[in-house]
């Protein structure tokens, strides 16, 4: 969504949904993952709004939708497709908006041509008067909202649904609208901050590329020696190269090859803090690299259960973290806000708040001191958890978190009451402010921004164009900031209210500045030399843009076509292991892909490997149920939690068990395209289409049939255990972020 | 006079099963002993999959009262009913009385003796000394007895179930069906609407 917008963070809030008049959840099933979000989806219903879902499964969500369709996973794309051909051919396409401030999206016209809604229904396997009945009912409403999470995300071709799914919003003139947006629930408290701060391989903090420049400029922002920074690496190269990603670690371990791709070594060393590795695809591999790394560290409340799942008898150690409510400091809430939280008790026992943790590894690794530096910034002492907002406060401006400041956090955290939640806006003493002052929050004095890329409200309210930074192979390779391409000009045709400045721009630099008739000092000048709104840490570029309601980033057009992509426009392409053979001649997948986040991975190859759907006829979705959370390690720990869901099962269509002979409650054995085979219950149920089955991806602590409980450390074992389903999910990563494919797997299953 | 009630909103409850746990949190009741369950019917059915969260409904003329032989029920001027554990000799006739199956007899722990009824108390405690150890150890917290609505309906992360006087839920079912603009005031409530087929 970032290389369609701007920006990759969720449009509106939760509160706006109430403001729409058509939901389309596509993807997502909020009622299970986001109960207490739920509330104002079906609030929105209570005002009028039509709900749809579309969906492999007929969700909890589903229930309470108007519309729901059924369609196979892995086709988002042809629907998408189909519905903008449908818009477009009846003129309810919002023209003023696509020419002021989308690029290129005449040839999204082009493409869409092919699907009709005779197309659609074939590659989606709903009817073509289904599909007819939610694109009337969704162009038809206005606002509409659309809803999306990992059912989109988890593909080969889950960037292109994340593209397209805006640019159809953008069709309908739905995005920078009260009420429309495109809203990505995120999976989990503070996975918004955890990305914002770079918990990925390949950004710094705030989204920064990882590039030299980028290095340098943080460590200007840390205070170290960008010399001394990059003798930490073993090459430049290295220091500018994308890491691992979550989903392909295993593959750097286990096969040799990755080596070359990862400065002529294996991975030798894992140190795993707060995360939940065995809801990845294939837990079989990532068992088998567990097994052959030299040291294994897991740092958790509880005992995560890859420590488990591994057979390794030495060098693996479980550091005990304090939990949420043994720390303090902002967290991110999906809607871009950033939220106070108190520690309530003191960590217990020998446990430890995760920077405490790292800090003890880095006196031991031997840089404390430039570790810390930049939080106690010139004074003798840091002061925790608030030194450490402050220094984002500095550094991150990409994202404008400037303003999203201690004291202003704090404040709004003792006057909730003062905030609508359809507006977020505050009064009284938080006058002035959006609740959990929403990113882009561009200074102390902006109020955050809770609807993104609203034209009709100025810069100062939050109002803001498209981005206008995009980049292109510049003459010596490198990218360069580009205002136009293949002709067509980047830059907005309108402009946020209030702008002093018409018609779209370039981001702010020193340089231009003061074509866009804002004057500066010569001292101001001076201090702001070669800078540019990113890394100007005097704040005057992007102060003086803000005076003169302009936006610090620019003002430009969305762009529909993606240049530097794989696919430049968004193609449906069948998954891997299709369910859909005769499909995959006409809908191929990507050619094979070297050094892939430092692995080499398989696309037409492990597709056309063999006819995968002969040998495993029915269609897998995995997902999470209401009682448990991520991988379920703290909350199969709940009694009363594992009391209501303590037991793993695989929902399946009582026509499709018929076929087996498996009776209601049977134990059957899954078995998936990567060797790993599982043993679950059979529980009959409508809610799956007579081709596929459901397995909660929240279970661990029995393998193939054995238990693992005597492997827990004593006193430490949950009350639930079950089979880990993504034993038997397939192989497969998304071409761009390699995001696991979880929902487009294949299995064959017999009775046990 | 005021009454207390509970009312689940049939199109706002998703069976998320916090009200549940809610419940078993608060008053660390046994695992085994469901003071409030949620019922779905129709699962995975298209237009017919309807959840709902029930419990001692506090009926105003209550069956499992009338059938008590040792009259261990009481039903205070709010409206709440209640029965003294000290008094309940465990012979479940309230159990077959009750069309909500509410009365829970439980196998072990702090309410476990088996044959001691429990069931829910709308978070008001019970006989014993108000707010003290021993009404907690019998009955559970006493959250009316501190001026807020019972721990189910404030943590419903739909705000499907609702609880306090009758004609305050009254007013937010009232508000909620109008808003729908459906007269879903006028349908039957229960499941009959949805047995049937719409």
């Amino acid at each position: 969504m970032a290389n369609t917008l701007g920006y990759g963070g969720m449009t509106n809030h939760l509160g706006d949904m109430q403001n729409s008049k058509v939901i389309l959840i596509m993807g997502a099933n909020p009622a299970v993952n986001h109960p207490v979000g739920m509330q104002h989806i079906l609030k929105g219903k209570e005002n009028g709004a039509k709900i749809i879902s579309i969906d492999p499964r007929y969700t909890k969500t589903s229930a309470h939708a108007d519309l729901f369709a059924r369609i196979r996973t892995g086709t988002d794309i042809a629907f998408l497709y189909g519905m903008i051909r449908y818009i477009v051919k009846n003129n309810l396409h919002d023209k003023q908006y696509l020419d002021e401030r989308v690029f290129d999206w005449e040839s999204i016209v082009v493409e869409a041509e092919q699907y009709t809604p005779d197309v659609v229904a074939n590659v989606c396997g709903c009817t073509a008067e289904k599909f007819l009945e939610v694109v009337k009912l969704f162009a038809e409403n206005s606002p509409g909202c659309l809803i999306w999470n990992q059912g989109w995300t988890q593909h080969t071709i889950g960037t292109s649904n994340t593209r397209l799914g805006p640019i159809m919003q953008m069709f309908l003139g739905n995005i920078g609208k009260v009420g429309g947006g495109c809203n990505i629930l995120r999976g989990h408290d503070n996975v918004q901050g955890a990305s914002d701060m770079a918990n990925l391989s390949d950004i710094l903090p705030g989204y920064y590329p990882i590039n030299e420049g980028s290095w340098k400029y943080y460590s200007g922002q840390w205070q170290v020696d960008y010399e001394w920074l990059k003798g930490r690496f073993k090459t430049k190269d290295m220091m500018e190269k994308k890491g691992f990603a979550l989903s392909t670690w295993p593959w750097g371990v286990i096969d040799d090859e990755n080596a070359a791709n990862n400065a002529g070594t294996p991975l030798k060393a894992l140190i795993c803090i707060g995360n939940g590795i065995s809801t990845i695809t294939m837990t079989h591999k990532t068992k088998e690299a567990l097994d052959k790394l030299d040291l294994v560290v897991f740092i958790d409340p509880y005992v995560n259960d890859a420590a488990v799942i591994t057979d390794r008898t030495d060098n693996m150690f479980l550091l005990p973290a304090a939990s949420q409510v043994e720390s303090s400091g902002s967290v991110a809430a999906t809607n871009r806000s950033y939220q106070w939280r108190s520690q309530v008790v003191k960590p217990l026992y020998e446990a430890k708040e995760d920077h405490e943790i790292l800090f003890e590894f880095a006196k031991r690794l031997g840089f404390y001191e430039e570790f810390t530096r930049s939080l106690k910034n010139g004074k003798p002492s840091y002061e925790w958890p608030e030194d450490a907002t402050r220094e984002f406060n500095r550094a991150v401006k990409t994202i404008g978190l400037q303003g999203v400041t201690p004291e202003r956090m704090k404040r709004q955290q003792e006057n909730w009451a003062l905030f609508d939640p359809l507006t977020l806006r505050g009064s009284g003493v938080v006058e002035g402010e959006y609740y959990g002052l929403p990113w882009p929050c561009w200074s102390d004095k902006h109020p955050g921004t809770p609807i993104m890329y609203r034209t009709d409200v100025s810069v100062m309210e939050g109002g803001m164009g498209f981005r206008a930074g995009w980049t292109d192979k510049g003459p010596d390779g490198k990218p360069v900031v580009v205002a136009e391409k293949n002709g067509q000009t980047l830059l907005a045709v309108n402009e946020p209210a209030g702008s002093r400045f018409k018609g779209g721009h370039l981001e702010i630099t020193a340089d231009n500045i003061e074509s866009f008739g804002i004057t500066l000092t010569a001292e101001e000048k001076e201090k702001v030399k070669g800078k540019n709104w990113k890394n100007d840490n005097t704040y005057i570029l992007v102060n003086k843009a803000l005076e003169a309601g302009l936006c610090p980033y620019g003002n430009g057009k969305a762009r529909a076509r993606a240049w530097d992509w794989a696919d430049q426009l968004p193609k449906h392409r069948e998954p891997l292991h299709s369910f859909r053979q005769d499909l995959v001649a006409k809908y191929p997948t990507f050619e094979d892909k070297k050094d892939h986040y430092r692995t080499n991975i398989r696309y037409a190859s492990e597709q056309n490997k063999q006819n995968w759907v002969a040998d495993f006829p029915i269609n897998v979705v995995t997902g999470r149920i209401v009682e448990h959370m991520g991988t379920g390690t703290e909350t199969r720990a709940s009694k009363y939690l594992a009391e209501l869901a303590g037991e793993m099962y695989a929902h399946i269509h009582p026509t499709l068990a018929k076929k087996y002979g498996v009776d209601n409650g049977d134990m059957i054995w899954v078995h998936g395209t990567g060797e790993g085979k599982i043993k679950v219950k059979a529980v009959y149920s409508y809610s799956v289409a007579e081709t596929d089955i459901f397995m909660p991806q929240n279970f661990s602590g029995l393998w193939s049939g054995k238990s693992l409980v005597d492997k827990y450390p004593k006193g430490t074992a949950p009350y639930a255990l079950g089979e880990n389903s993504n034993q038997v999910t397939s192989y497969g990563y998304d071409i761009v972020t390699a995001c696991p494919e979880t929902k487009c797997t294949l299995v064959r299953i017999e009775k046990a | 006079m005021s009454r207390m009630k509970f009312y689940c909103d049939d199109y706002r409850c998703i069976d998320c099963n916090g009200c549940v746990v809610a419940c078993k949190e608060a008053h660390e009741i046994p695992v085994g002993v469901n003071r409030r369950r949620v019922i779905t019917i129709n699962e995975g059915i298209e237009g017919k999959q309807k959840s709902l969260s029930v419990a001692c409904m506090h009926c105003s003329d209550a069956p499992c009262q009338k059938v008590c032989p040792t009259d261990c029920f009481y039903i205070r001027t709010d409206g709440i009913v209640l029965h003294d554990k000290d008094k309940c000799i465990g012979c479940g006739y309230c159990l077959y009385a009750c069309p909500f199956g509410a009365p829970q007899f439980g196998h072990e722990g702090i309410f476990g003796v088996k044959g001691v009824m429990d069931k829910c108390t709308f978070c008001a405690g019970g006989p014993d000394e108000t707010l003290s150890e021993n009404e907690f150890e019998h009955y559970g917290q006493n959250r009316i007895a501190e001026g807020k609505i019972p721990m189910c309906a404030s943590m419903c992360s739909t705000k499907a179930l609702i609880a306090g006087d009758a004609s305050e839920v009254d007013k937010i079912y009232e508000y909620r069906t109008a808003k729908r603009g459906d007269n879903t005031s006028l349908k039957p409530y229960g499941w009959e609407a949805y047995n049937n087929g719409k």
